[in-house]
């Protein structure tokens, strides 16, 4: 069974491609099983957001045409989309996936969403039934990876949006934001974007003001805001909290005898100008009174860089914490895939035992049946003993990725190869899947697997 | 018994003074919650000691200067977990948890020599009195904290330092936020007000009892406790009416402390109230 991944993502494909093969959520049930039944496909997901579509499948041949599927769903033209496709397989399919899922393949490296897409991805790929034992241990084994980056590294901890770190510096003054006022004067896309950034963090009342009132008022609309005259700046300003200052104005309109004046109305109350006009609203002095903090545009987009920068720094941190994770999770494969010689060894152990036991029932008569469980246990004690010592060198091989010793080993044990194809076919992971019919046959397997110690899951 | 469970008690306090450092500077979720757990159980062991030794000693009295110690580190330390609760300020941790040790440290060593010689104010209404005034005195420390914590903090956001920047407030990314801060210091102000009302009034109806009677309030020490409480009240007046905050709170709370510490250092040199009183 081979690992494929295929798909487009920001730095492949231009916006106007990735819209045309974007899948929304209603489609991607769908969509699944569809890849599903592809030839060759034996399970599958697909992850579909703004920024990437990746098809991941477990195929029976690297030949499974994934490319194929992409230009048939979504009727494109093979020409236009193969330039900007990206295939991976196995191992570089495992690492991608984790760096996807760890978010150090994001545009914004360390954004906390695209864990959670991954996530959705594979529950609608498991409640549509495409995915069984081989990406169930994948995508566990992702999931495990970026939350120990996220927990281990900084790489999600500042951040590096001017609207966040604007939030983030308004929490550091007022704490909680439940309730606190916020004042949007002029027009700006980058004010509004921060509101929405303080509503979300349960910014109360929102006041709006423009020159002209009829965008004041289409700003206001969104957050169900106030709008306020003009001519009534001043007024208002005192009721705020927190002002985002965006207007054309030439010259500063809030000056140091107006940020007295809202103090005193205040009663000394705190208050956060984030000004991101240019030129300035709000004049530096203002800042250097008592109880008013001042930011402006080069302020925050300082801190943005230098978190922005902090990331990278963490990122090659979580680079390096990929890497191993990506060798945890294929020496944790090897040693399942050691799993079908173990369980035929011990069956061809188990099977020696029984006929040495009918031989030996002739010579030892009629025994009572506490002299049997007697003689069962010891024979059994001993097979385990004398199968210990092997089954953990088969183990120990497998996670070193040597062939030569395990085929030593094997040939040393006398392990057939039909003895071990026949533990692989019921060791298959589809076979063993919840839907299928020829579960109940796969059981015994599983319980000889448990027994053999072998770890199937993290 | 009660040496037990405060050596016990000073232990997990070091323990959780430990903890505490990686809790609140690196913002590790594991450490704070060992933090939590290690000085909540401090904080039990600590509160077991100091009733059975209260029971031992004569009538619930503190009968020495280690047993006063003791009982201020068990104010602090309520107090800490009081503001922690409300304010989810477990940065005030790094300065009350190893605080509380070093108030803990010292008696969990030994029982004093010393026992209260005078019989006339072997009443349980003394613990009263000094209970409640040690309360006010942790109230007023947790408030000068904050304040302290407040004039950094607002020095920092106003510098505006860069993340990573080799700056003197780099080392302060874990400060609460400024309102958490205010509000902290002017809520524990409140709290020790009336906390230091009633331990100066049942004292001074203890006063009464003593052969001393009316001129037990002519010693300086006294006087200086009556003083005190007046500027506390001014304080309180100031801050309310005139909306005072930030810088000059801060500044107004350190002065108030110093007052009630200089009148604290004052026992030690009154000759009618002082814990060896002769």
């Amino acid at each position: 069974m081979t690992l494929a991944l295929i798909g487009v993502n920001y730095k492949t494909a231009p916006i106007e491609l990735r819209e045309r093969i974007a899948i929304s959520r209603e489609e991607l049930p769908e969509t699944t099983r569809a890849l599903a039944a592809v030839p060759g496909v034996l399970e599958c997901m697909i992850v579909s957001t703004c920024n990437r579509v990746e098809l991941l499948a477990a195929v029976d041949s690297p030949d499974a045409d994934l490319a194929g599927f992409l230009h048939r769903q979504f009727g494109l033209d093979p020409a236009l989309l193969k330039p900007h496709i990206y295939e991976r397989q196995d191992r570089d399919a495992v690492r991608h996936l984790f760096r996807v899922a760890a978010s150090l393949d994001s545009m914004v490296v360390g954004e906390p969403q695209i864990l959670g897409q991954v996530k959705e991805a594979f529950a609608v790929a498991r409640a549509s039934g495409t995915v069984a034992g081989q990406l169930e241990h994948l995508l566990q084994s992702a999931f495990a990876a970026a939350k120990k980056v996220r927990s281990d590294t900084g790489i999600g901890s500042n951040s590096v949006s001017v609207a966040s770190v604007a939030v983030d510096l308004a929490r550091k003054i007022f704490g909680s934001l439940a309730g606190r006022a916020v004042f949007l004067v002029g027009a700006g896309k980058m004010s509004e974007l921060a509101a929405r950034h303080l509503v979300q963090q349960g910014a109360g009342a929102i006041l709006v003001t423009n020159r002209t009132l009829a965008r004041a008022r289409s700003m206001a609309e969104p957050f169900q805001g106030r709008v306020i005259p003009f001519e009534k700046l001043y007024e208002a300003a005192s009721e705020a909290d927190i002002v985002i200052s965006s207007t054309g104005a030439p010259h500063p309109i809030f000056r140091r005898e107006h940020g007295q004046a809202f103090l005193h109305r205040r009663r000394n109350r705190p208050m956060f100008f984030i000004d991101i006009a240019v030129p300035r609203d709000v004049d530096p002095a203002m800042g250097k009174l008592e109880g008013i903090f001042v930011y402006d545009i080069d302020d925050l987009q300082a801190v943005a860089s230098a978190h922005l920068a902090e990331r990278s720094r963490e990122a090659r941190d979580a680079e390096t914490l990929i890497a191993a994770e990506v060798e945890r999770f294929h020496q944790r494969q090897r040693t399942v895939n050691v799993a079908p010689a173990i369980v035929a060894l011990q069956r061809q152990a188990e099977e020696i035992r029984q006929s040495e036991l009918r031989r030996a029932q002739a010579r030892l008569g009629s025994l009572s049946a506490e002299q049997v469980a007697a003689v069962e246990a010891l024979t059994r004690g001993l097979m385990n003993k004398f199968l210990h010592p092997p089954m953990q060198a088969l183990k120990q091989a497998a996670r070193e990725n040597d062939s030569t010793r395990l085929d030593a080993l094997c040939e040393a044990w006398s392990v057939s190869a039909s003895a071990v194809q026949q533990a692989e076919t019921e060791a298959s992971p589809v076979t063993a899947g919840p839907d299928n019919p020829e579960t109940e046959k796969a059981e015994p397997r599983k319980m000889n697997e448990s027994e053999a110690g072998v770890e199937t899951r993290q | 018994m009660y040496l037990l469970w405060l050596r016990v008690a000073a232990i997990l306090y070091a323990a959780a003074s430990v903890a505490v450092f990686p809790a609140v500077l690196y913002g590790l979720a594991r450490w704070r919650k060992t933090c939590v757990h290690l000085g909540g159980m401090a904080l039990f062991f600590h509160f077991v000691s100091v009733i059975e030794m209260l029971v031992q000693a004569h009538s619930w009295v503190p009968v020495g200067a280690r047993e006063v110690e003791s009982l201020l580190g068990l104010a602090v330390a309520a107090l800490f977990f009081l503001v922690w609760w409300i304010y989810d300020a477990i940065s005030l941790g790094i300065f009350a948890l190893p605080a509380t040790f070093f108030l803990v440290f010292v008696p969990a060593l030994g029982p004093d020599r010393y026992t209260f010689p005078s019989a006339g104010v072997r009443t349980s209404w003394l613990v009263a009195h000094i209970a409640a005034l040690l309360v006010a005195y942790a109230a007023l420390c947790f408030s000068l904290l904050a304040s302290v914590l407040y004039l950094i903090q607002e020095r920092r956001i106003k510098t505006k330092p860069r993340p990573g920047e080799d700056s003197w407030w780099a080392p302060f990314e874990w400060l609460p936020p400024l309102d958490t801060l205010e509000r902290i210091a002017h809520a524990t102000l409140e709290f020790g007000f009336p906390c230091m009302t009633v331990g100066l009034v049942i004292g001074s109806v203890l006063a009464q009892e003593t052969p001393l009677g009316a001129a037990y309030f002519l010693d300086p020490k006294i006087i200086a406790a009556f003083v005190s409480w007046v500027v506390y009240v001014l304080l309180l007046l100031v801050r309310r009416s005139a909306g005072l905050r930030g810088r000059k709170a801060a500044y107004l709370s350190g002065a108030v402390f110093v007052v009630v510490a200089a009148v604290w250092f004052a026992n030690l040199f009154s000759h009618v109230h002082r814990y060896g009183a002769r």
